[in-house]
């Protein structure tokens, strides 16, 4: 596992969509500490109103970087091989299928955990040090959110990697992971238009979107509804890596 | 006894109604040079993907260094290999990529790459990225990898696909090497006849997931080569005069209505007179010598009746 997390890296540092990928990731971070303002992007769910809270917070809630940092790890660890086929030189001669999925998961994981929670801690010190106390919480203030939110970012990520395995090809996988959250909030709206479905699109689709859970937890939400934030991260980890598991080792490769 | 590195009972690999592989049995044993023969489609491929874990088989079982199951699974390291086209990252070198695999088998002697690429005369354009090499130094890329760490077990896919003459006999000149140097057992594929008889010791027929037949080199030397055919009802009769009058050793009894007749200096009509003298009822002698086309040819017109 460890020799395959090395190789990955090594290859990782050696591609240019990784240091663009690391290059965009802070130049986002740049506009929002050079303006003040925090921005953000809606991936089709409803909007909050932050403007009570301080910038940083502000920031966590509508960051712009989650859009790629879905995208970008699952496509550089996992696609990659697929689409080069270079995953037959490691099925027939280093590990098994099994290991190769574990291995995949794990890393493409903590890969993500490791760029979301470094990428705020960046902004946070950074914003500390040039824009000061009036845009920035204390730290303990300002990671409560990040915390809260990374049980679904696991659970998001799980669920790339699970399409990732699924889709094999990076071109199929781009589209359809970026035309994912348009299509879920046309059918959300199309729902709740609709007099018989609009309390489920109301109650579940929009309450549930991956945005608005992200910017109610970072801001403010009952017990409840960050216990089943918390639960639909965790459910969405463990039922992506065991639909992916069974998948990659039974699906025959190309 | 040899130890047999890979060997299938009844593998049989069947997709949606197409049969791949039909109860095929084969065995390749330690320090052998293993060709696949067979059209394309044949199956070869199939076998290679099987024995490689990049599929499973419908039926049958493989055991891999006498392994099977999990365990065989196990020695996968201990083989290297090239199946269909070579694939690497074509943003990193030759050296790049060879690199990446070294980390990923744990190998800490970043010698072997250079060895490999050595191997393969790549080492010039060892800094070239992949994906601006031509379809030949693909192909040699391919096998340096598959040498990486010392493999036991050598799988190649077509490895002179693409290939230029001067590369082809290279590439025979590096298999023989490794075979005899190191000791490495190779299976190859190819649907070149010609250029597996020159490297392989071992050969395996293969048509529509068929094995037409397994045989070794003096085996397929003895069944192509040129020699007088005789057709009778006794052949035990035939071979005791042959023996006793024509003082003929080299010949051989093919089955109760063949004997194929080895020396050169033997005529046919003169056989043909010894024989009817001596009572031997024949119903045909006729010279015989195929090439090695005519051969799998033959094979398989033998299979379609």
């Amino acid at each position: 596992m460890i020799n395959m997390i090395k190789a990955d890296l090594y290859r990782m540092l050696k591609s240019k969509g990784m240091w663009f990928f690391w290059g965009a990731l802070i130049l986002t971070y740049l506009v929002t500490l050079v303006y003040k303002q925090a921005g953000g992007i809606n991936l089709g769910g409803p909007s909050l109103d932050s403007s009570a809270y301080k910038m940083d917070i502000q920031m966590v809630a509508h960051n712009f970087t989650y859009y790629y940092l879905f995208i970008i790890p699952a496509f550089c660890i996992i696609t990659a091989d697929f689409s080069a086929k270079t995953i037959k030189n490691t099925i027939t001669s280093a590990i098994s299928r099994k290991q190769y999925f574990i291995t995949k998961f794990s890393f493409t994981e903590l890969f993500h955990v490791a760029v979301f929670l470094l990428g705020n801690l960046l902004f946070y010190l950074v914003n500390r040090l040039v824009n000061g106390t009036d845009y920035a919480s204390s730290f303990s203030t300002f990671f409560q959110p990040v915390l809260l939110q990374l049980p679904l970012i696991i659970g998001f990520t799980a669920l790339f990697i699970l399409l990732a395995f699924v889709l094999n090809k990076a071109s199929l996988f781009n589209s359809i992971t970026i035309i994912a959250p348009l299509l879920y909030a046309t059918i959300s709206l199309v729902l709740y238009g609709i007099e018989g479905t609009k309390d489920f699109a109301e109650k579940i689709l929009l309450k549930y979107e991956l945005n608005y859970m992200l910017q109610l937890l970072a801001t403010d939400c009952t017990a409840k509804y960050r216990n089943t934030c918390l639960l639909v991260g965790a459910g969405l980890t463990i039922l992506s890596f065991l639909l992916g598991y069974l998948w990659f080792t039974r699906h025959e490769l190309d | 006894m040899r130890e047999a590195v890979l060997q299938t009972t009844k593998l049989c690999k069947r997709y949606k109604n197409f049969a791949a592989l039909d109860h095929v049995d084969l065995t390749v044993y330690r320090g052998d040079i293993y060709g696949l023969i067979g059209r394309n489609g044949a199956g070869k491929t199939t076998i290679m993907k099987i024995a490689t874990g990049l599929a499973s088989p419908s039926e049958g079982t493989y055991a891999l260094f006498g392994k099977t199951g999990a365990e065989a699974d196990k020695q996968k390291t201990r083989i290297g290999c090239l199946i269909e086209n070579p694939a690497f990252f074509g943003n990193l070198t030759a050296y790049e990529n060879l690199r990446y695999y070294c980390y990923q088998k744990g190998i800490t002697d970043l010698k072997q790459i250079d060895e490999a690429l050595d191997l393969v005369q790549l080492t010039d354009v060892k800094n070239k990225k992949f994906r601006k090499f031509s379809l030949g130094m693909k192909q040699r890329l391919g096998i340096a990898f598959a040498m990486l760490d010392n493999p036991d077990l050598v799988i190649l896919d077509e490895p002179i696909n693409g290939l230029d003459p001067i590369g082809i006999n290279e590439l025979r000149s590096t298999f023989l090497r490794l075979n005899q140097e190191r000791g490495i057992t190779l299976i190859i594929s190819s649907h070149i006849l010609t250029e597996l008889y020159a490297v392989a010791n071992r050969f395996l027929f293969i048509d529509k997931g068929r094995v037409l037949a397994e045989i070794t080199k003096e085996e397929l030397d003895l069944a192509c080569s040129r020699c007088l055919v005789i057709k009778t009802d006794n052949t035990r009769q035939t071979a005791t005069v042959l023996e006793d009058q024509l003082h003929i050793t080299d010949y051989k009894v093919i089955d109760s209505g063949e004997i194929r007749v080895y020396e050169e200096t033997v005529k046919p009509d003169e056989l043909n007179k010894v024989l009817i003298q001596n009572g031997v009822n024949i119903s045909g002698i006729f010279e015989s010598g195929v090439s090695l086309e005519d051969y799998f040819k033959q094979l398989i017109e033998e299979e379609a009746q």
